[in-house]
């Protein structure tokens, strides 16, 4: 039984990657090979320029898991101090970039604070502050987010977009389609262990692009020629060329058609990803 | 600087456990009582001269003041203090501590660093002996100044009760490693350790019995062949004077008496042997917790010969000093009082490479197991 197979991505500096898919889809389990907690049966693929499964590597990847346990007897600094020894980040390196993050993620003044007293949502940024105590050039998230109430979203989602500013590339693993929908350069959506679609949200929804004009009473006969779908008084005319539906517009004018809305329409990310799930016939799902 | 770190971190979450600081507190406890005993020109004090006891042998500048004293340190301290009840409050305490170390959610944040698992076990390993280390070396810096002061002896062999103490611990400690990396949870681990605890007491205490019985045998032999060498000398004796001496048929009887007594023991030694035999390689491949802790009773030895432990096996004569070289055949004590002197002997011509080097060979095997494990297992 494979959990994943012939999964190929690329994530580039200055990049922030979106991994997603349903459930038991193989995300965690291909973001823990590449930070060796599990070990693939085969794996070939370079991070940060060196085979995967290198450890020496980590020093420059910071990693942040999902449902991370911190020992509840240490303090957000003493997590953020032993975490980075761990990551052989010196003392002077740590004492300098432990109040930095603290205070870059919202947490100064909890610093001196047992973990035990964090809420979840808290918790959850200490643990992105701790996957950036290495000063990573690869940053890999598993559900960043989870937990986190609305003004921390928004929080980590500006953080992400100042890493990429700097440079370094972002790998994130999200079930909250909105969220990676804002945040997003490119995605790789996973089905059954495979890599069902990838690219920029833009390539990958660029076939669903539609204008939608919508009209006061019923759809003339003429009009059944020159649109894709009906949908009762909306005519979807298929994609991204506003020139293109300028001669409809100009007959509907003539008609004296009252025109309530004209549209144009693209999937979000949440259509792309049902459709994704749904199709069976991906190239890439397993049957 | 990673070592540094998993240290530290060792420190604070054993810190962070009440029952750390409880056993520290009941070892000061046991200090301040063992150095409420003192000696005057009188006698003894007790309770910091709350108490006092009339002794002639036990009084100030007295070797038997020196013996008692440090026995009193080497074989209950150690023996009951260190090696049983804090040894059970050690592995309660440290019994979690690689279960949570591999718990979902707390172990991918460690193994995801640069550091080698391997490596990474190992350390987490040693820094988890810090509890032991640490309790012991504070109960034997308040007994090293108990001594100092009472009996005027800085002895810093003293310390050896450290690396003794956690090695003693460690063949234990093992046990709970293992079980805990492979069932995730500290009580089974340390339920699992107890039970193996008993085990290995089951083991040393068959055969230290077998041993006795073999040894007591052993020494009756040569008992019964002595006296049949004497009988019959002293037989030859009277014949050589007159052939119807009336003391010949008696020495005939006796004679044949040890015979019959002979082959009575040798028989029941060969029984013995048959088991105490696989007995002792039992032993010999699994860890030997009270030859360890019985290290600190040799090294700490009195040189004036006074021993608190024969005292306490009764034997009365090692207290009052005398050599029990010569084995006197004259009394069923004295065969016990032989045996056990030859038992003593034995336990302690083991070498240091038998107590401790096969004991540590079974806690690598033990370790081994765990460690592949750890290195192998996908989290």
């Amino acid at each position: 039984m494979h959990a994943l197979r012939g999964v190929s991505l690329e994530v580039m500096d200055g990049e922030i990657f979106g991994l997603l898919g349903p459930n038991g889809a193989g995300k965690s389990t291909l973001v823990k090979i590449l930070m060796t907690v599990i070990h693939a049966t085969k794996v070939s693929g370079a991070m940060l320029g060196k085979p995967i499964g290198d450890r020496l590597t980590l020093e420059d990847v910071g990693y942040l898991p999902e449902h991370h346990r911190f020992p509840y007897y240490l303090t957000g600094n003493q997590v953020l101090h032993h975490y980075g020894a761990l990551a052989k980040v010196t003392r002077n390196d740590r004492n300098a970039r432990a109040s930095k993050l603290l205070n870059r993620l919202g947490l100064s003044g909890w610093e001196n604070k047992k973990v035990g007293t964090y809420s979840k949502g808290m918790l959850q940024r200490l643990g992105i502050a701790q996957s950036l105590m290495n000063d990573p050039k690869l940053l890999i998230l598993d559900e960043p987010t989870d937990g986190v109430d609305p003004v921390g979203r928004r929080e980590i989602r500006n953080l992400l977009a100042e890493l990429r500013e700097e440079g370094r590339a972002v790998l994130l693993n999200s079930h909250l389609l909105s969220e990676l929908e804002m945040v997003c350069d490119r995605v790789a959506i996973m089905v059954k262990g495979e890599v069902t679609m990838q690219g920029t949200i833009d390539s990958l929804t660029k076939d669903s692009k539609r204008y939608e004009i919508t009209i006061l009473g019923s759809i003339p006969d003429w009009a059944t020629a020159c649109c894709d779908e009906i949908q009762n008084n909306t005519m979807i005319i298929h994609g991204d060329d506003p020139v293109a539906i300028q001669p409809t517009l100009d007959r509907l004018r003539a008609d004296n058609t009252t025109i309530i809305s004209v549209k144009p329409v693209r999937e979000n990310l949440e259509d792309l990803f049902m459709r994704a799930v749904d199709n069976k016939d991906s190239p890439g799902a397993i049957q | 600087m990673q070592f540094r770190a998993l240290l530290l971190d060792a420190y604070r979450q054993l810190s962070a456990a009440k029952l750390f600081w409880v056993t520290f507190g009941i070892s000061i406890l046991v200090v301040i009582s063992y150095g409420s005993i003192g000696f005057n020109e009188q006698g003894i004090s007790v309770l910091f001269g709350m108490w006092e006891i009339e002794s002639v042998e036990l009084r100030e500048g007295s070797p038997w003041a020196r013996g008692l004293y440090i026995g009193i340190f080497s074989s209950f301290l150690v023996n009951i203090w260190l090696a049983w009840i804090a040894t059970v409050l050690a592995l309660i305490s440290t019994c979690s501590i690689f279960p949570e170390f591999v718990h979902s959610g707390s172990i991918e944040l460690t193994i995801s660093k640069p550091i080698g698992r391997l490596k990474l076990f190992f350390s987490k390993y040693l820094v988890s002996l810090l509890f032991v280390v640490l309790q012991v070396a504070v109960f034997c810096i308040g007994i090293f100044i108990c001594v100092g002061l009472r009996i005027g002896e800085w002895n810093p062999m003293i310390f050896s009760a450290i690396p003794i103490v956690a090695t003693f611990f460690s063949y234990l400690f093992c046990i709970c490693v293992l079980v805990g990396i492979l069932t995730r949870s500290g009580i089974t681990a340390l339920l699992i350790t107890g039970v193996f605890w008993m085990m290995l007491w089951s083991i040393q205490t068959s055969e230290a019995v077998l041993h006795r019985f073999v040894i007591e045998q052993k020494v009756d032999i040569e008992r019964f062949n002595e006296g049949i060498e004497n009988s019959e000398s002293e037989l030859i004796k009277i014949q050589e004077v007159s052939a119807e001496d009336f003391r010949i048929p008696k020495l005939e009887k006796r004679i044949e008496t040890f015979k019959e007594d002979l082959i009575e023991s040798q028989e029941v030694l060969d029984t013995l042997t048959q088991w105490h035999t696989p007995t002792s390689w039992v032993l010999a491949i699994s860890p030997k917790n009270s030859q360890t802790i019985g290290l600190l009773d040799r090294w700490l030895s009195d040189p004036d010969g006074f021993d608190i432990g024969a005292i306490m096996n009764g034997d009365m004569r090692a207290f009052e000093g005398e050599e029990v070289e010569e084995f006197d055949r004259t009394t069923r004590g004295a065969r016990d009082r032989e045996t056990m002197r030859r038992m003593r002997k034995e336990y302690e011509s083991n070498s240091l490479w038998y107590v401790v080097g096969t004991s540590l060979l079974f806690e690598g095997f033990i370790l081994g197991i765990a460690s592949i494990y750890f290195c192998r297992k996908d989290f």
